[in-house]
């Protein structure tokens, strides 16, 4: 155990999804570079902001989510700074009055629950995209102007575990309210991290390092430890850690100094005289909170309190989303829940996991899932029989009810075959005789059995029990 | 609030905001800054000012989210359009030497 | 016909003496015409646009301060920075003018990015006043108001943040005027102070100002400041009676002792005014309004004007727009291209902006400023409780000659010179019209009232310019 207590806070950046953008309305999705263009959002001359509903209550959601406070009145302050993926020269954003403020997440860290504030949310636009080339650079303005959300912790996270897992209760919140796809691959969740380092008597906090725009959980995972690590070492050789703004370096897996404290840039915030302020209603709030989509953690609670599910399948269900979404449409249709989550958490993410694939790319239709998991609650096939039908409609991407019905019309219960198998011994004595002569009859006996049971029999089966009773003779 | 300004100061201001001044231009603003940090001294002394809002918007407009902005989507210019004002670009981009050295 | 008012244009044109055709050419040809002596002009438009609508302005030749952006037209806010730039949209007054029919004759020239007040500073050369070319025409609307003075067209769109178009007005003997915040959209007109920017008309009567307020104010969905729409016009109430209406002058802005003699004279012109108003029923009483206060205005101007100019300018980099000057790097781009787009004089605004601004000053400077500008409106306010208006000579002196008046800022203080901020601070509607001579050059009287009460202002300068005799008023230089 280090002597050091890390502390960290994380800023989040989350694209909202939204027909337009946040204060233009030139669309926000996918495009053609340079099509999802708007005077607005290109900076001219003369252009003034609108704000956007839609992008307002997505950030709402998000806030009551976080169990945030909202203001009475909605404000935007201008963030100033000159750089080519900023049109305007300056950003729309929140400083003073955010969306949301005082939140809190709760995370389960091994078992034990804990609190992280959220010291705001705030609802802000996009730059536009760099390209840098060798030599170089182009300007894509399709993300200028996007709705960006951005969550700000308090400094109250104590390892890259911690972090981890509040991130991902974080994308699940998004997932969940549907207010963003939140993929970091695609640069929708783009994370600043900032971390320092106390000793456990310490009342101050140490000096704190940001790293910034991060796009993937596994780096912030990686970059903290790493900072983690160098400032240790400093402190253990008894330095200084200095106010900077680092970058981490995935290939060496280390961090490495961007710009230094005297070099911080004064964003000369000011409120933004464009937007009035903007009453938000009570019918405004309350028709927002009245159609808040079921969280994460409630599903869960409902799964084990409802469902009987365990605690451990009840969080793996919700854990994923689109998963949990499944399963929830599988059980609409009067299927038994707790039969539902033993098959998906007992055998479905076994083989999905064995196949590197994911609950998306499963075929079968929920309704048709809830179908087979009926007819083991009925007992018309056995759970054995649940897994065989699953595994070859997933294998050959085949309707399981067809193969259910394939597999219910075969003869495939063994002492059925070895009463059919006995009957046809005493059909052919002469068989019997070749047989113990030391000729080999397997062949010959299987087509008697196919020709009897009209092709019905199951072969796997029924060439085992005929083997079993061939020994017996 | 004294006025303790350098020219140094004032040209670091200058390149901030990403321009140079001619050199006499820098007296001229010293004694603009001079005389602008006098009056904002005196309205500091104006009685109780801490305790006023700033004011940004001439009147209140008393606006509630009703006016906020269908979320309805409409490309109104296309790169094409913006061609005309872009000095540089390449497949529909704009142009820019590296952002730094 | 181009130097008539509205009506007796609309009069030959009914009887078809006249078409928009002609009155194009003939607004056209008096443009150029003028345009080496007074340099009202960054552009004059070749070929009349397509009309569009019908109304009371359809046909009716305008001109267009150079700072409303307007499609496929140069608009170049008079810097060098814009001095090729051509916008991809339509302002919102020039939209609704196109709708209704005003046929647009060119765009005029200002102070560079509308920052100052003399006319002097556009990147094009300086405006001349219509009654002595030794003299400026004011600022920052000059060519507009220059326009209108010279008789090239009947109206003009400028734009005023500070006293913009009410100052060049009384210095060029026309009828100015500057609505309630949000009356008019604020989409398309080039940021200098967004919240103290105004769209606003000159022209040559407080009618033909109602009827080109009539056509051009209402809400916008582009501009979340407008003000809801109206269900009234202007012009329905121009004739109403204002006996008894109450107005208010600031003691403390004329109770002075001066040795300007053009002043003396001014305020001698603003005694005859104020008997004019009390003959016409009117009650006129004078009113300290307390001296911290009004030497506060001008701190307070400059300091949120510079900031909010400083921020409102940073999208002039030469990256997506402006005339990109080369360099090593994109920061090199930035550097050159905005140290030669603008003058020395806007730069300095910006650094005082870009400083009052700052993290550690901001609440000392922009903050303050911020406040004391509260202080000012509510004093405005619980005067216009009791008062219907505020009335007040226009200007301190007559329009300066061109050796004489500096960009720089000064600390020597006049109320006078200062106080038509008052209006852009509390977004208070507030016209200047004509009111005599002093040494051969006009004066004018501005009056400010409640806000959102253009129809009582107009309507009172609509009384009173009746009773003084300067409607349509032309300095015809032919």
């Amino acid at each position: 155990m280090s002597k050091y207590i890390p502390v960290i806070g994380l800023e989040v950046h989350c694209e909202l999804k939204s027909n337009s953008k946040n204060f233009s309305s030139a669309s926000n999705g996918e495009g053609e570079v340079n099509t999802n263009l708007s005077v607005v959002d290109i900076g001219y001359p003369g252009i003034l902001p609108v704000v956007n509903k839609e992008a307002v209550r997505k950030s709402l959601m998000v806030a009551l989510a976080l169990n945030c406070e909202i203001p009475e009145k909605l404000s935007f302050d201008r963030k100033n700074y000159y750089y080519p993926d900023l049109p305007k020269g300056y950003q729309i954003t929140q400083f003073g009055n955010p969306i949301g403020i005082n939140g809190y997440v709760m995370i389960d860290v091994d078992g034990v629950e804990k609190k992280i504030s959220i010291h705001d949310t705030h609802l802000e636009e996009d730059t536009a995209n760099m390209e840098h080339l060798s030599n170089y650079s182009l300007i894509d303005y399709n993300r200028a102007g996007r709705p960006l959300l951005e969550t700000v912790t308090e400094p109250c996270i104590n390892s890259s575990k911690e972090a981890i897992l509040y991130l991902e209760a974080l994308r699940n919140i998004f997932l969940y309210l549907d207010v963003s796809d939140a993929r970091a691959d695609m640069g929708q969740i783009r994370v600043d991290v900032n971390v320092s380092l106390k000793r456990p008597e310490d009342k101050e906090l140490g000096t704190r390092v940001e790293m910034k725009n991060i796009n993937s959980f596994t780096t912030v995972k990686e970059a903290i430890e790493a900072e983690i690590k160098r400032q240790t070492e400093i402190l253990e050789s008894d330095g200084v850690i200095e106010q900077e703004t680092r970058r981490y370096d995935e290939v060496n897996k280390c961090t490495k100094f961007l710009r230094g404290k005297v070099d911080a840039i004064d964003y000369k915030y000011y409120r933004e005289p464009n937007l009035p302020e903007i009453k938000l209603t009570d019918n405004f709030v309350d028709s927002i909170k009245k159609n808040m989509p079921i969280l994460e953690y409630e599903r869960k609670k409902r799964y084990i309190n409802e469902y009987g599910i365990s605690n451990i399948d009840a969080g793996t269900l919700t854990k994923d989303k689109k998963l949990s979404d499944y399963f929830e449409d599988i059980i609409i249709n009067d299927v038994n829940p707790k039969e539902t989550a033993n098959v998906i958490v007992g055998f479905l993410l076994g083989y999905l996991n064995k196949n590197n694939m994911h609950i998306e790319n499963v075929e079968i239709l929920p309704k048709d899932f809830g179908e087979i998991i009926k007819m083991m609650t009925d007992g018309k096939i056995s759970n054995k029989q649940v897994k065989d039908i699953f595994t070859k409609s997933l294998n050959e991407k085949k309707n399981p009810l067809v193969i259910a019905k394939e597999m219910g019309s075969q003869i495939s219960d063994k002492e059925e075959i070895r009463k059919i198998v006995i009957e046809v011994f005493k059909d052919n004595p002469k068989v019997v005789e070749d047989y113990k002569n030391g000729k080999n009859v397997t062949g010959f006996i299987m087509g008697l059995l196919m020709k009897k049971t009209s092709g019905k029999i199951n072969p796997g089966v029924t060439n085992m029990v005929l083997r079993e009773e061939l020994e017996k003779l | 609030m004294v006025n303790d300004m350098t020219k140094e100061e004032l040209k670091m201001l200058a390149n901030k905001l990403m321009f140079e001044m001619d050199d006499k231009e820098y007296e001229t603003l010293l004694s603009e800054f001079d005389i602008t940090l006098k009056q904002m001294e005196l309205i500091g002394k104006i009685k109780d000012i801490d305790k006023v809002s700033p004011m940004t918007y001439p009147f209140d407009l008393e606006l509630s989210d009703s006016c906020l902005r269908e979320d309805i989507s409409n490309n109104e210019i296309s790169f094409d359009d913006m061609k005309i004002n872009v000095k540089d670009y390449e497949d529909n981009k704009v142009k820019l030497p590296k952002v730094v050295e | 016909m181009t130097d008539k008012l509205i009506d007796e244009i609309r009069d030959k044109m009914a009887k078809n003496e006249v078409t928009s055709d002609m009155l194009f050419d003939e607004a056209v040809s008096l443009g150029n015409k003028y345009q080496s002596d007074y340099n009202s002009f960054v552009t004059i438009l070749e070929k009349k646009e397509e009309e569009e609508g019908n109304s009371k302005l359809s046909g009716i030749p305008y001109v267009l301060k150079d700072n409303i952006s307007t499609k496929g037209i140069l608009t170049t806010a008079s810097s060098n920075i814009l001095k090729d730039y051509i916008p991809l949209y339509d302002a919102t007054v020039y939209e609704k003018l196109k709708k209704a029919g005003a046929v647009l004759v060119g765009k005029t020239v200002l102070d560079e990015l509308a920052m100052g007040g003399t006319g002097t500073t556009g990147h094009t050369g300086i405006v001349r006043n219509p009654w002595d070319k030794n003299r400026m025409a004011g600022g920052s609307s000059s060519g507009s108001v220059s326009s209108v003075a010279l008789g090239i067209v009947p109206f003009a769109i400028g734009s005023d943040t500070g006293d913009s178009i009410r100052k060049p007005a009384s210095y060029c003997g026309v009828v100015g005027y500057k609505p309630t915040y949000g009356r008019v959209s604020r989409y398309g007109l080039f940021a200098f102070t967004s919240s103290l920017d105004h769209v606003g008309v000159i022209a040559r009567s407080v009618r033909d100002v109602s009827y080109v307020m009539d056509v051009i104010k209402g809400h916008d969905e582009k501009d979340m400041t407008s003000l809801p729409d109206e269900d009234i016009k202007y012009e329905d109430y121009l004739e109403n009676s204002v006996k008894g209406k109450k107005l208010f002058y600031i003691n403390e802005a004329l109770n002075i002792k001066t040795d300007n003699d053009n002043l003396k004279e001014i305020i001698k012109n603003f005694e005859n005014t104020i008997d004019k108003c009390r003959e016409l029923g009117m009650e006129v009483e004078k009113v300290d309004f307390g001296m911290d206060l009004l030497e506060a205005i001008y701190p307070v101007y400059n300091v949120i004007s510079c900031a909010e100019a400083t921020s409102n300018n940073s999208n002039l980099t030469g990256i997506p727009f402006g005339s990109r000057v080369e360099g090593k790097n994109v920061n090199d781009i930035m550097m050159k291209t905005r140290t030669e787009g603008f003058s020395e004089l806007i730069k300095r605004r910006f650094v005082i902006g870009s400083y009052v601004l700052q993290k550690e000053n901001q609440e000392k400077l922009f903050l303050n400023a911020s406040r004391a500008r509260r202080l000012i409106v509510d004093r405005m306010n619980e005067l216009f409780k009791k008062y219907d208006g505020l009335i007040m000579p226009a200007t301190e002196d007559i329009a300066p000659l061109f050796d004489k008046a500096s960009d720089k800022l000064s600390d020597e203080y006049l109320i006078l010179g200062n106080h038509l901020v008052l209006a852009n601070f509390g977004g208070f509607p507030s016209i200047t019209i004509p009111s005599g001579f002093v040494k051969d050059m006009p004066v004018g009287v501005n009056i400010t009232g409640r806000a959102k009460e253009d129809y009582l202002v107009l309507n009172i300068a609509n009384k009173l310019e009746g009773t003084l005799g300067y409607k349509g008023q032309v300095k015809n230089n032919e």
